[in-house]
């Protein structure tokens, strides 16, 4: 790269930020909260850093349609906080929120917490996005409608693209109520052994908005009306053997859980009943989402590779959350339309101005990227 | 037409006996379920399996020749009409069951399976597929794909694009490649997402991986009448409001109850102005205390009589009238066009104060039957054409549409852009937008070879008017062709 001081940008709403890009040159790094600068393939030194942090705000929150529109910058922890005096939420929980993480940052890197088993990952909860592209085009795509098959998602072409496709300016969230109680089982017990209570427990009626296991604990949580939620609670209690956690308690516990995920080295999608087995032999601090198949673990960089191989081979997904120092690969399996990936790339952004090095050596122009080294693949 | 060579390459892909070329039998595949338009195709090829698919889809990238994917054929907005001197690839021989997985909850289905087929391949499991059009019973879970497809019971579990993890695709150069992964997380931009709800244009799914759901503990149906759309308009929103996401929240006007109730005898009040179908599911305490909630919604406002079904087969009733009254207004018109739009739920009564004074001015009669809960409405505009009233219900139906981007929502909420809606495309994109769209089209398709002309405005034609097919001026005087 040019080797100077890169210029930050810091765009304030949609006009600034196509400015950002429509009026500028060189290499462009997209920089939210920095809540995931470690995850996936590095950012190679970039001309500008365009900053979202001032890029925030409520735009239009219509309580009665339950949607919202928002600047992309804006942390999701503040717009929770604004969503619950009208007793909605966006029904999304992954660890990072707590440190900051804003909306278009969890979009951009397709994160998602343990509501996931219940509610999916952002690309579930986003209706509309308006996005500014390499050269400064802005697009609009969906709505403010939940139900919508006009034209092309390009939300969802941005969900997981790290910023390499274009700029997300605003989204717009469908959004759920607050559940009036929830409820959290606890069960000490290994892993297959919660694999198999697993099995049971989805395969009932108890509808479990979240089924975790991290450090020897199940956690299982149930949400709806107060009366309802602690008689499934202590139905599900009775048939794991387990115990339903004072409110505190179930706080805590989820909070140690999520401090686990954070920590987490290498973030892992497979079907739930290959996830046991793949953790099991990372030989890391594991957690596990039992119905959703995501799960992470803590392993020594010198791991990571083999941890991506193990996980390509059941026909999972990988991506490295923590990098080290050390050089490896950043992700598991290459996508097999890496070719379509490649020319929606230059479709897009022809100069590849945006967030190079993002995806390690997937788009072609990138292959001297400084983390990336070629190492065995299964 | 196509000449030996193309014949012989096609035939040597999918097997000779599986390419139609009659004229009669090709006339068989020369619209979907909106027929105003219709093309017939220069050939339809049946291939059996995924490599005989990307074997056609490769001799039409090699000889430029632009091809159609279709499932049953009930597509609405004309998504799988043919192009001229183009071949319709049938997707109907894939219908095979591939695989249940009752312990990791999927299923990986043919495209030409029928949605309602995957819920009885699992349903012995305890399991089934959430997203319910009301043509379940025939249409494709490739078509699904296709249109983003939703159902009545959409607002609380969503739509394809929330239930299908995978897919193997053909892309229009003949490419097989897998989009998505066995879980709902992602590698890298979604490009799963796009293609769900991209109505051909962007590639042909084969293989499909879905999730499936537990049956609910609990299931309970009511059917509420009241004294005005309106009313019933503000029940929808109390129960939102209340923080109940119901299973599923219907609206029927007096002209659809009337039209149903013909048809099917489901027990619908004829003199009703509006009524309600509002279903609960989950767990049997909560869902029982809900229900108590809703039903004292409805009292509040004036709920006329309020029937709740007593057993599976009452609440199959109550769904039978309601599925089934798309095809049963044609009971009480000669002609109608299905419309399909979204706007926010709030807008609700407004939009149809607004449709019915526009129906009055047009002097055409105008039935809702809909998707309450998001605000998905389906207008059926009546008309005569024996009586020279086409024209008129062809441009209120596309006026309907407009009006609900006008009030901030959306041309389709499930039956796409295909054909019919293409030119309405401006009214709800900026020419940015709907040229990126177009770069994203080209990233898949850059001959743009799949299902040409559907979902984007193809400017050349936009001159004519939306509806039912009538020749462009420039056709008639032979500067153009129909693509």
């Amino acid at each position: 790269m040019t080797g100077t001081e890169a210029m930050t940008v810091a765009p304030t709403d949609l006009r600034t930020a196509r400015e950002a890009l429509a009026d500028t040159t060189g290499t462009v790094e997209v920089r939210g909260a920095g809540t995931a600068t470690s995850w996936a393939g590095a950012q190679e030194p970039a001309d500008i850093v365009l900053d979202t942090g001032k890029l925030t705000g409520v735009l239009a929150y219509n309580p009665a349609d339950m949607t919202v529109a928002v600047r992309a910058g804006t942390p999701l922890l503040e717009l929770q906080a604004e969503l619950a005096e009208q007793g909605q939420r966006v029904a999304f929980d992954p660890a990072r929120v707590a440190s900051g993480a804003t909306v278009g940052g969890l979009v951009a890197t397709a994160d998602s917490g343990p509501l996931a088993l219940a509610h999916g990952s952002m690309r579930d909860l986003v209706i509309g996005a308006t996005v500014v592209l390499a050269d400064g085009t802005v697009a609009r795509t969906g709505g403010h409608v939940i139900k919508n098959v006009a034209g092309y998602d390009l939300a969802k072409l941005l969900h997981g693209s790290y910023g390499c496709f274009g700029l997300l300016a605003e989204i717009v969230l469908r959004l759920h109520p607050v559940a009036a109680a929830t409820a959290t089982v606890r069960l000490d017990c290994g892993l297959n052994t919660a694999a198999e209570h697993a099995r049971t427990v989805l395969a009932s009626a108890f509808e479990p908005v979240a089924l975790e296991w991290a450090e020897g604990i199940l956690l299982t949580r149930v949400e709806g009306t107060e009366a309802g939620c602690e008689t499934r609670a202590g139905r599900l209690a009775e048939l794991l053997g387990g115990s339903v956690l004072p409110e505190q308690e179930a706080l805590a516990a989820w909070k140690r859980h999520a401090a686990l995920v954070d920590e987490a080295v290498v973030r892992i999608g497979c079907r739930p009943s290959r996830l046991p087995g793949i953790l099991a032999a990372s030989g890391g601090t594991a957690v596990a989402g039992l119905g959703t198949g995501i799960g992470t673990t803590a392993v020594p960089p010198e791991a990571v590779g083999a941890v991506h191989d193990a996980v390509t081979a059941v026909g999972g997904t990988s991506v490295t959350r923590r990098r080290s120092r050390s050089p490896g690969r950043a992700w598991g399996q290459r996508p097999s339309a890496l070719r379509t990936l490649r020319d929606l790339r230059a479709a897009l952004d022809p100069g590849g101005r945006l967030c190079r090095g993002r995806f390690d050596n997937w788009f072609t122009d990138e292959q001297s990227a400084p983390e990336f080294t070629e190492e065995a693949t299964s | 037409m196509l000449d030996a060579e193309v014949l012989h390459a096609f035939s040597s892909a999918v097997g000779a006996a599986n390419v139609v070329s009659d004229p009669v039998r090709l006339r068989s595949y020369e619209c979907d379920g909106l027929t105003g338009f219709k093309q017939v195709p220069s050939l339809v090829l049946l291939p059996l399996d995924t490599a005989s698919v990307a074997a056609a889809v490769t001799v039409c990238h090699r000889y430029g020749i632009p091809f159609v994917a279709r499932g049953a054929g009930t597509g609405l907005s004309g998504g799988a009409l043919p192009v001229a001197d183009g071949v319709v690839i049938s997707l109907q021989r894939l219908r095979e069951v591939v695989e249940v997985d009752p312990v990791d909850r999927i299923a990986v289905v043919q495209p030409g399976v029928t949605n309602l087929d995957i819920t009885k391949a699992t349903a012995q499991y305890g399991l089934y597929y959430a997203p319910d059009p009301s043509s379940q019973q025939v249409c494709t879970i490739g078509g699904n794909v296709a249109e983003n497809s939703g159902g009545a019971h959409c607002l609380k579990y969503g739509f394809t694009t929330n239930h299908v993890l995978s897919m193997t695709v053909v892309l229009p150069d003949g490419e097989v490649v897998t989009l998505g992964g066995d879980t709902g997380e992602q590698l890298g931009p979604d490009l799963r997402g796009v293609f769900i709800g991209s109505e051909g244009t962007l590639g042909i799914a084969c293989d499909i991986t879905v999730r499936l759901l537990t049956v609910p503990e609990t299931v309970r149906t009511l059917l509420a009448d009241f004294p005005s759309v309106t009313a019933a308009g503000e029940v929808v929103s109390d129960i939102i409001a209340a923080g109940i996401v119901p299973a599923a929240v219907e609206m029927m006007d007096n002209l659809a109850i009337e039209a149903a109730e013909k048809a099917v005898g489901a027990g619908y009040t004829l003199t009703t102005p509006a009524a309600l179908v509002v279903e609960l599911d989950g767990p049997a305490a909560e869902c029982g205390n809900q229900f108590e909630q809703v039903k004292a919604i409805c009292d509040r406002h004036g709920c006329t009589r309020l029937h709740i079904a007593k057993d599976a087969g009452e609440r199959a009733k109550i769904w039978q009238g309601r599925k089934a009254a798309f095809a049963a207004v044609g009971r009480i018109s000669p002609d109608y066009i299905v419309q399909d739009g979204v706007v926010p739920r709030t807008r609700l009564a407004e939009v149809l104060g607004r449709i019915e004074a526009m129906g009055n001015a047009a002097g055409l009669r105008v039935a809702n039957v809909f998707h309450a809960g998001d605000g998905n409405l389906h207008p059926l505009v009546l008309f005569d054409a024996d009586a020279g009233e086409s024209e008129r219900a062809e441009n209120l139906s596309k006026d309907i549409t407009e009006l609900c981007v006008e009030l901030g929502g959306s041309l389709s909420g499930e039956h796409g852009i295909g054909t019919d809606k293409a030119c309405s495309m401006p009214r709800m994109f900026g020419e940015d937008d709907l040229a990126v769209m177009d770069r994203v089209r080209a990233g898949f398709d850059a001959d743009k070879l799949s299902n040409p002309g559907k979902l984007l405005p193809t400017p050349r034609l936009c001159g004519e008017k939306p509806g039912r097919y009538r020749p462009h001026p420039l056709e008639e005087a032979g500067v153009i062709e129909r693509l």
